[in-house]
């Protein structure tokens, strides 16, 4: 079969053989999903549709079974997946680990893990973040210690989202220790989760969901050749991976859903009669309008061919404090229904509001918390002392 | 820290916050909030059972009903201690809301029956008051008279510890004003529903068809139900205003003693400045939640009704807002440790949001605060 080229067509019929396919292969109910995080088996008939029809990966290289899309038709991709109610699939291999792979394995690990990342196979998770070690990750300490020609691996990972569901784990594990530059001594490892001595242990969350587990490593034996990139370099290995996709962490979809939300609430309730809340949510909305333009100005940055720099944060901080304000205003509109955990009455609809009020906590605290966002764009790009 | 500060000339107001530290040494209030979560419970019987021991449940009933006679600053430190030790009992409804029902309403058998058994525990009496929102599509709740009593057909919603009731204290409109009566839980024609509440209790909606109470159970009528339910809204609204500024406090307490012992890039992360000023903004707030409840309090004993009734929506405001946004800066403080369900303070948080949307949220207390100000 001859691949298409995808980046020929023009964004219309892109966006029109998205919405062809959705329309084809995904099942109604699992659209527009409450759950933030499926598990694989949840979601497998959409994954394996996708993969089937050549959608499961849009940025890798065609020639890795991906579809090769450029900066521009992947953004119409994330929006099309957003607008239609596309569930949220596993998505650490095809988004973190393949591209991971493609830019530091060796040929022998791209053919022998990307084609299972595609088939389903292989369901990965990233364990990066342990009980001692968040915002600073490089004190990280789950050693790996040489025996031959394995490694073995003891330690603790922790967050680590759908570990319950994955039977493989990227982790960065220290394999020594340089008291000056903590970066260093640091390696990427993939490790099978089925190897005697990984134990997972799911951790309920606000919303009463388990996403995210705990991952025990205890004399875990994990052959030499699963290191990616150099040994004791891993810390620019896994920087390197997040390239232009940094813009999708400050992607409006988050405040997108609240907002429809908060919307379709108003509506049932009459609130758009109310001048003191049209004002509220009049500020709301335009904070929105106005995230679409700036999202806008580091897009034309990709589009034009540019790279992203440290300043495509404000993004990130922005949408995330946006979700929060909009789910609060959300919460304020519910008047006592807010007292409900389940979802309340909106006309002949319901409406999430506690969902995503306490969903919306979360990701203020991934990917780099705000304030670490904040660190850093004041060290990078104002240039600041300290 | 932040403290609702009384005078306190005896020493009762301590022993009151002592005790409350004792139970929750014994009893611990989120163990006991996890546990009624699970088996879907709306109150836990052996942490009321204890309440009631103390004095606690009949506080604000007069010793001649059996209750400890006390007033609503023992009532106000007792609530805000209960909101630290995140004791979620349904303590601002069945207390002190069906407390002062009972105080106020003229003497009768079933009036004092009631007092007794709900200050001993024996009895479990949850006021049923609230009608469906004009956004619900639940029928409003009628009654009407004949020779033998009341007959009532309709739904109420938002009553607390519906299925822990023996008996409900119903406000109905009927042609001539309203009527308080008491309805046995029992009752033929009363069912209930129930839905999860984000504070881990059930919260209950009644639905009477053709409900029929004898005469006796009728504990006042006419223009005094209003003025009744009225006052007890407003010593409800003092007590969960403190019980919202206890929780403020202790979310700030904890918080702070957190980010002291957690340690990222070699030092505890309230060295960082960030750190240390959303802190100080949370102690504040907790602060000025806590001179409310006091304002509030205090000015109940003065003459100026209006000032009263200004400084308890006031108080509930900015309590609510305070309990609320403290912790959602506090959850974000703890990081993922704080978006998991196995840390108190995402309970704190879950149980600020339900107790500020109960009894009217900060926006609406505000504008009826305002609206008070300017009818003068
Ligand atoms: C829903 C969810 C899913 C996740 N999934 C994964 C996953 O799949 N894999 C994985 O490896 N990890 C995952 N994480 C972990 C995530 O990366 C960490 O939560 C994050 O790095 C923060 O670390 P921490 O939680 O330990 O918070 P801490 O680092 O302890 O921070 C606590 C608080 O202190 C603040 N703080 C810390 N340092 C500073 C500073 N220098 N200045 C100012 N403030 C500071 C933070 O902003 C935060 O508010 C997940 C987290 C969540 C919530």
């Amino acid at each position: 079969m001859m691949a298409t080229d995808w980046n020929a067509l023009s964004d219309e019929d892109f966006r029109a053989a998205f919405r062809d396919l959705v329309k084809r292969r995904l099942p109604t109910e699992l659209r527009f999903m409450r759950k933030q995080r499926p598990l694989f088996d949840e979601v497998a008939v959409w994954y394996h549709a996708l993969a089937e029809e050549g959608w499961l990966s849009p940025v890798w290289p065609v020639k890795y079974g991906g579809m090769g899309l450029n900066p521009a038709k992947h953004m119409i991709y994330v929006e099309e997946w957003g607008r239609l109610g596309c569930p949220r699939i596993p998505d650490h291999g095809i988004g973190l680990i393949g591209p991971l792979l493609i830019e530091h394995g060796t040929e022998e690990q791209k053919a022998t893990y990307l084609p299972k990342i595609l088939s389903g196979e292989h369901v990965w998770c990233q364990g990066y973040s342990e009980p001692n070690s968040g915002s600073d990750l490089a004190s990280l300490r789950t050693a790996a210690v040489r025996d031959g020609d394995h490694f073995v691996v003891s330690g603790q990972k922790i967050w680590t989202t759908l570990a319950h569901c994955a039977n493989w784990i990227f982790a960065l594990v220290r394999t020594s220790r340089d008291d000056k530059v903590r970066q260093k001594g640091i390696t990427v490892l993939l490790i099978d989760m089925t190897t005697p001595g990984v134990k997972v242990r799911p951790i309920a969350n606000l919303r009463g969901e388990t996403d995210f587990c705990e991952v025990f490593f205890d004399n875990v034996r994990v052959p030499v050749e699963n290191i990616v990139g150099e040994i004791d370099q891993g810390w620019n290995v896994a920087k390197s991976v997040l390239g232009h996709e940094r813009i999708f962490l400050g992607a409006p979809t988050r405040p997108e859903i609240a907002i429809e939300r908060l919307e379709k609430l108003a509506r049932a309730r009459g609130a758009f009669e109310d001048p003191a809340f049209l004002s509220r949510y009049a500020k709301h909305r335009l904070d929105l309008y106005d995230l679409g333009s700036a999202f806008e100005r580091f897009a034309k940055v990709l589009r034009d061919g540019g790279e992203l720099g440290a300043d495509v944060s404000i993004l990130k901080i922005f949408t995330t404090e946006l979700y929060q304000r909009i789910t609060e205003e959300t919460i304020a509109l519910a008047g006592e229904d807010a007292r409900y955990f389940d979802d309340i009455e909106a006309g002949n609809d319901r409406v999430d509001a506690m969902n995503l009020f306490l969903d919306s906590r979360a990701p203020a605290i991934f990917g780099g918390s705000n304030e670490i966002q904040k660190n850093i764009l004041s060290k990078a790009v104002l240039g600041l002392p300290g | 820290m932040p403290r609702a500060i009384f005078d306190d000339p005896d020493g009762t107001l301590a022993m009151l916050r002592d005790s409350v530290e004792a139970l929750s040494a014994r009893s611990p209030g989120p163990a006991s909030l996890r546990a009624k979560r699970s088996r879907k419970g709306d109150s836990d019987p052996a942490l009321w059972s204890a309440m009631a021991e103390a004095g606690w449940v009949g506080l604000l009933l007069p010793e001649n009903l059996g209750g400890a006679g006390l007033g609503l600053t023992e009532q106000a430190v007792l609530s805000e201690a209960l909101g630290r030790a995140l004791i979620a009992e349904p303590i601002a409804a069945s207390s002190v809301f069906a407390s002062v029902l009972l105080r106020d309403a003229p003497s009768s058998t079933e009036r004092d029956r009631l007092a007794a058994g709900l200050a001993a525990g024996s009895l479990r009496v949850s006021p049923a008051w609230r009608r469906p929102s004009r956004h619900s599509a639940a029928r409003m709740l009628a009654a009407s008279e004949d020779q033998a009593g009341i007959a009532l057909d309709g739904e109420l919603q938002f009553v607390d510890a519906a299925t822990s009731a023996t008996d409900f204290l119903v406000v109905a409109p009927t042609r001539a004003g309203g009527v308080l009566l008491s309805v046995p839980a029992a009752s033929p024609g009363l069912t209930l529903e129930e839905r999860a509440g984000v504070d881990g209790a059930m919260i209950g909606s009644l639905r009477f068809e053709r409900v029929r109470a004898p005469r006796e159970r009728v504990l006042a009528q006419a223009e005094s139900v209003d003025a009744l339910v009225d006052n007890a809204v407003l010593h409800a609204r003092v007590a969960l205003a403190a019980e919202l500024a206890g929780i403020a406090s202790k979310a700030v307490e904890m918080t702070i003693s957190y980010t002291k012992d957690r340690v990222q890039f070699g030092r505890p992360i309230a060295s960082f400045q960030a750190v240390q000023h959303r802190l100080v903004d949370m102690w504040s707030d907790a602060e000025f939640a806590c001179a409310a409840v006091v304002n509030a309090v205090v000015r109940q004993s003065g003459s100026d009704r209006r000032a009263a009734r200004m400084a308890v929506l006031a108080a509930k405001a900015r309590a609510g807002d305070a309990a609320t946004s403290v912790c959602r800066r506090a959850v974000h403080l703890h990081g993922a440790m704080g978006f998991t369900d196995e840390h108190d303070i995402g309970l704190y948080l879950k149980r600020a949001v339900a107790l500020s949307a109960t009894l009217g949220q900060p926006e609406a207390l505000r504008l009826e605060f305002v609206e008070l100000e300017r009818a003068a």
